[in-house]
């Protein structure tokens, strides 16, 4: 008797393991969406090589500005973050200094990404005017 | 000051499920979570369940989650987690009764680690203890601190996914003795944690060591036996 150990993702998601297990959280939703992108990109190109429409309206998606910061945000934060715990892997003394580490993280990846998102605003805007 | 606690309850007898339950009691900031759940338990109902023993942070009894995080009761103040609190068991192992878990797969995942000294070798010629020097002996002090809370283990989120991963709390005790000088089962050990269950699904998240009471940096223990398993050096 007893209840079940089943651990819900919405039970997993309140757990307050504070900014470790926010970059754990955010590295799998990169991976995800990473996923994602490329089995539809792959499927979309298939069906406009077949000449369905529902092709275009995928790419359609991919190419606005939003999806594009998103996309953006899924690659850079998952190459940036995999980064950091390759090293720590490798290095396993420098995990005593792993809230630094995140710390750098994020201001290599705000740096990087503010670039990016200025990049598809811009050409967002050249592209309506 | 007035305190409001909202407690996980779960009678095995009467529910199919949990639900929570709310009590307001006069306490102190610098009362410690365990008196307020003592005092509920004492004053105002006893039906409450939870483990508590030495209630010094040393016996490793009453690990909870407290405000979303694991800690234990005893050593978590008032005055730290504010005097609204929400105490619920901690996730990932079968809740018996209210705050009450079943322990067994967390010990049964300790056991598998051979948790005690192995060497097959003669006693030294004096037929006395095994020496160490202070350097070979600081290798595992970290390690010999567990106190087996579980903390750790019911944080990661790899165990959460999967309770056949061994769980931090195994590794640690795994690197307290493949770390020591004195012990000669190290590739063995190494050798159970290489297998699919062991360090590998350690991803990183840093919860255990954020959760550990006794402030042992299991994260960097478990990157150290994975270092022993990729180099097989023990240095």
């Amino acid at each position: 008797m007893g209840l079940n150990r089943n651990v819900s993702l919405k039970t997993a998601l309140r757990y307050k393991g504070q900014g470790p297990f926010l970059t754990y959280i955010l590295h799998r939703i990169g991976g995800m969406g990473m996923a994602i992108f490329i089995t539809t990109h792959i499927l979309a190109t298939f069906l406009e090589g077949r000449g369905w429409k529902i092709g275009h309206i995928v790419n359609f998606v991919y190419v606005s500005p939003f999806f594009q910061a998103f996309f953006i945000f899924c690659v850079l934060f998952h190459a940036i973050n995999g980064m950091r715990i390759t090293i720590l892997d490798l290095f396993p003394g420098l995990i005593l200094h792993h809230r630094r580490a995140i710390m750098i993280e994020w201001i290599l990846f705000i740096v990087l990404y503010g670039f990016a998102v200025v990049s598809i605003i811009t050409t967002a805007i050249a592209r309506l005017a | 000051m007035e305190i409001t606690i909202k407690i996980f309850r779960y009678n095995p007898e009467k529910d199919t499920r949990g639900h929570y339950e709310t009590y307001v009691v006069e306490g102190d900031e610098n009362d410690r979570v365990l008196d307020v759940l003592e005092h509920v338990k004492g004053k105002t109902d006893g039906s409450l369940a939870f483990r508590r023993s030495c209630a010094h942070g040393v016996c490793g009894s009453d690990a909870m989650r407290i405000n979303g995080r694991n800690h234990l009761a005893c050593k978590t103040l008032v005055r730290d987690v504010g005097s609204n609190i929400t105490v619920e068991p901690v996730l990932g192992l079968k809740v018996k009764k209210d705050l009450i878990v079943d322990m067994d797969p967390f010990f049964d995942n300790y056991k598998k680690m051979l948790p005690y000294l192995i060497n097959d070798s003669p006693l030294p010629e004096d037929g006395k203890e095994r020496l160490q020097s202070p350097e070979q002996r600081a290798r595992f002090d970290e390690s010999t601190k567990c106190i087996l809370c579980a903390a750790c283990t019911t944080s990661c989120p790899s165990y959460w996914a999967n309770d056949q991963y061994y769980g931090p709390a195994a590794i640690v005790a795994a690197h307290r003795f493949i770390f020591d000088s004195r012990d000669e089962g190290a590739s063995e050990r190494l050798h159970i944690l290489s297998e699919t269950d062991g360090t590998a699904r350690c991803h990183t998240a840093y919860n255990c060591t954020e959760a550990c009471p006794r402030d042992i940096k299991i994260t960097k223990a478990i990157g150290e036996v994975k270092m022993a398993m990729v180099t097989g050096k023990l240095d």
